[in-house]
């Protein structure tokens, strides 16, 4: 683990006149797997993704190999054997799997100009294979997939082309626990196979666990390179913020403490091919979390429940509102707020502006008696949480796709705050935020649990739930199979013995 | 792992032509109970050839569609393209013969269709816009032509007897036939299908991975082009004359092949689309035919039949359909 096979030397890229990234220096040896980490907003994306020649820097320059190297696309970085999983790129939902894989790539498969179907599924059935990854069902179009499907098919498109180096951008966030523990091992064996990576991860602990070196940056600058072997998560979190980050992120305390007033109860709710007879209840002040392995269904619950999909009518019951929620329309209406998971897609408005966004769940509210909604009110709502939640941005009427991930999120989880919510389902809240977000984001938890709101909490993070929720309900293949309260027995060996 | 694969897609290899054989049972039987109400009269081979010759043109425009949608597109300007292509057809048919016929129509469709995809592709203009405001321009050089002295006793007249096999029964289905199996592997098993339809699906991820979307839709342009060229020719081979339309009256010679497109659309997740476009347009002819059977006026309640029918295969064809992912 020697010889260079990145080098960055003083790379400089500037949106307008903030500085994404400053003099940027690093070295990627071969066989080295390193980790960026940063605050939300630090440059690490952009970084990445000039490397990925999905941006061109303003200045500097990067040498593969000892050589120039200026990529213009993703494609001239395939060329030079760097791939990547990263947040600006996707998946093509109307296609199948293997076309996926291989769009762009497809002439290996094409003899006459007729293109061989069975021998390209065979071959993205064998990466698949080689990478001891689950194959997605073979014929569907990915859309209708999964997030986690989704991204481990980026994932496999990304190692297709046998790559010197493979950009990983928050990809473990999407995953659950045993897909992110075939991540891991699959970083070891490019490792031993003398290929390196960069891996960019909000969870500090595991970017020690799993990478040998770490560039932190602050500010789109650099401000330190360690040996992950030999540094603690609070030397690391201090070089990221800028000061010191005292105690435990989550809740202290170690009991269950809730109201007996049931804010909801679901009763035997199933959707077809993804839950099976669900029933629990969730009381004011309470946080409910809910945990599995992937298709375990967690994601689904939250789903049904805020009636985005068909589950067995009259299966959930908003007891504070003596209603069955049939819709996410009359959910909406009724105090119910909704933080999904995938929120570039399912939550925001990336094209509209920071206004538009934070206003668009208290529409009813700012609603006058003849339909008329007052811009001035909108304004005054988005500046007053864009100032609560310290959100990054130039104005309330920049757009919300220039933001960072953590900024995004907070307009994504602030806004329902900002409504009287008498019930309030977060699925993955923290995904692809940085450490000074997440603290923060636990805190509103924390506030909304203060203030009797009744939470479900869908976490792929075991710590997660574990440090914040009062009662947890552990799921496989869309059942339960457990429930957990708060008490010195809820731990992580715990709780993998019930999901296992 | 490899085995299991082999056998689901066996297992839906079967499925579809499972789906596909009951499909046509089901379209025997209701044709069989329409033939019933109406004293054997829809059945009888006449009308049955009259159904099928009138479809044929209509499924070369729902295949170009079919290229349209998939890429993401829409161009409300093919009924000028055909008006014109029908018009070049029947001029440098009566001219030359057979060659002037294909040529004709041909050339003419894929020039003005390639036309508009430059424009769709460079100005980036929505395409629906930009489509209509083509539809008036095409509609205006039909009616010029029909108008003009020097060119009006090449077009408006019929064309002549001796060339007319094209639209005609059974060359019109063996062309069909022969068309079916180009188109079914361009949609299906080209390189440049899968770009239109990952196109279509994400272009900034289908540009990220070395799609080239330039030459995607300018070949799209070619391939549709080609299209509603042949169903041009198919066209005025069958109706023999063309009349030219103005202040987009055009638009209705698209109606009936998106009705057959949308129905299409609703029947893919089951049955390949290419392939089932010709039955949808069969379908879709055959009703018209039963209304007519049954009395009811076309142009009036007919046309508001096809209308009803375009909204809710609309409607169905967009159900369970999720935005773009990333």
């Amino acid at each position: 683990m020697s010889t260079p096979i990145l080098e960055i030397r003083r790379l400089n890229k500037h949106f307008g006149p903030t500085y994404a990234n400053k003099n940027i220096d690093f070295t990627l040896k071969k066989g080295e797997i390193r980790g960026l980490i940063g605050e939300n907003g630090s440059g690490k994306s952009t970084l990445i993704s000039q490397i990925a020649g999905v941006q061109s820097p303003d200045s500097g320059e990067m040498l593969v190999d000892g050589k120039p190297y200026s990529p213009h696309s993703p494609i001239d970085a395939y060329d030079h054997k760097i791939s990547m999983v990263l947040q600006e790129l996707g998946v093509v939902g109307n296609l199948p799997v293997a076309a996926n894989v291989f769009l762009g790539r497809t002439k290996q498969f094409t003899k006459y100009g007729i293109l061989n179907k069975k021998k390209m599924n065979r071959a993205v059935a064998e990466q698949f294979e080689k990478w001891d990854l689950p194959m997605p069902p073979h014929g569907k179009q990915i859309g209708s997939m999964m997030i986690e499907t989704r991204k481990l098919i980026e994932l496999v498109r990304a190692l297709s082309v046998d790559p010197d180096i493979i950009l990983l951008d928050e990809i473990t966030q999407s995953l659950s626990l045993n897909n992110r523990e075939k991540l891991y091992e699959l970083l070891k064996r490019l490792k031993d196979m003398g290929r390196s990576a960069i891996l960019i991860t909000h969870d500090v602990e595991e970017m020690i666990e799993i990478t040998d070196t770490i560039t932190v940056l602050r500010d789109g600058a650099v401000v330190g390179n360690l040996v992950s072997a030999e540094t603690t998560p609070d030397e690391i979190k201090r070089m990221m913020v800028g000061r010191e980050i005292e105690g435990d992120l989550y809740r202290s305390d170690q009991s269950a403490s809730f109201d007996d007033e049931v804010v909801l109860s679901v009763k035997n709710m199933s959707v077809e091919g993804e839950l099976e007879d669900i029933t629990f209840d969730v009381h004011a002040g309470e946080i409910l979390g809910f945990c599995g392995l992937s298709d375990s269904g967690i994601h689904s619950v939250g789903r049904a429940v805020y009636g985005l999909s068909k589950a067995t009518p009259d299966s959930v019951y908003l007891k504070a509102k003596n209603l069955y929620i049939k819709n996410s329309t009359q959910a909406l209406k009724n105090n119910v707020g909704y933080v999904p998971k995938d929120r570039d897609t399912e939550a925001m408005m990336i094209s509209d502006s920071i206004r538009e966004n934070f206003t668009m769940p208290s529409m009813n509210e700012l609603t006058g008696p003849v339909g008329f909604v007052s811009p001035g009110e909108m304004k005054k709502l988005a500046r007053e949480m864009v100032g609560k939640l310290s959100v990054k941005c130039e104005s309330i009427s920049q757009q919300v796709n220039a933001l960072s991930g953590g900024n995004k999120q907070k307009i994504n989880l602030g806004r329902w705050l900002a409504k009287d919510l008498k019930l309030l389902i977060l699925d993955c809240p923290t995904r692809g935020v940085d450490v000074g977000v997440k603290a923060y984001i636990y805190t509103l938890m924390i506030e909304a649990k203060k203030n009797k709101i009744a939470t479900i909490l869908i976490s792929d993070e075991l710590p997660e739930v574990l440090g914040m929720a009062d009662r947890l309900i552990v799921m496989k293949d869309g059942k339960m199979t457990g429930m957990l309260k708060r008490d010195e027995e809820f731990t992580e060996q715990a709780i993998i013995g019930v999901m296992i | 792992m490899q085995k299991e694969l082999s056998v689901s897609r066996g297992e839906k290899r079967q499925n579809s032509v499972l789906i596909f054989l009951l499909f046509i049972a089901v379209l025997a039987v209701i044709a069989c109970i329409v033939d019933f109400l109406t004293d054997g009269m829809f059945l009888e081979a006449k009308n049955a050839q009259v159904m099928i010759s009138n479809s044929i043109y209509p499924t070369f425009i729902a295949w170009g569609l079919c290229f349209l949608f998939a890429c993401g597109y829409t161009d409300l300007s093919l009924g000028g393209v055909v008006i014109l292509g029908s018009f070049a057809s029947c001029a440098f048919g009566n001219a030359f013969g057979y060659p002037g016929v294909i040529l004709g129509g041909l050339v003419v469709g894929t020039l003005l269709v390639f036309i508009n995809f430059n424009i769709f592709a460079f100005t980036k203009i929505p395409s629906w816009i930009a489509s209509i405001s083509l539809a008036m321009i095409y509609e205006a050089l039909a009616v010029f032509l029909r108008a003009n002295s020097a060119t009006k006793k090449f077009i408006d007249v019929e064309l002549s007897r001796d060339f007319r096999a094209l639209g005609q029964f059974p060359v019109n289905l063996i062309l069909l036939a022969a068309c079916f199996v180009i188109v079914y592997f361009v949609y299906n098993r080209m390189s440049i299908g899968l770009n239109i339809q990952a196109i279509g699906g994400n272009k900034a991820v289908s540009k990220s991975l070395g799609v080239n979307i330039p030459k995607t839709l300018l070949l799209v342009g070619l391939i549709c082009g080609l299209l509603i060229g042949a169903s041009a020719v198919i066209q005025e081979s069958y109706n023999v004359k063309t009349t030219a339309l103005s202040g987009l009256a055009s638009i209705q010679f698209i109606f009936k092949p998106l009705a057959i497109a949308l129905l299409a659309q609703i029947l893919q997740r089951w049955i390949n689309i290419i392939l089932v476009v010709p039955f949808c347009s069969l379908v879709i002819y055959a009703v018209f035919n039963v209304m007519t059977f049954f009395g009811i006026p076309s142009g009036t309640l007919q046309d508001v039949c096809l209308c009803i029918f375009l909204i809710v295969f609309g409607i169905i064809g967009q159900r369970g359909v999720k935005e773009v992912v990333k």
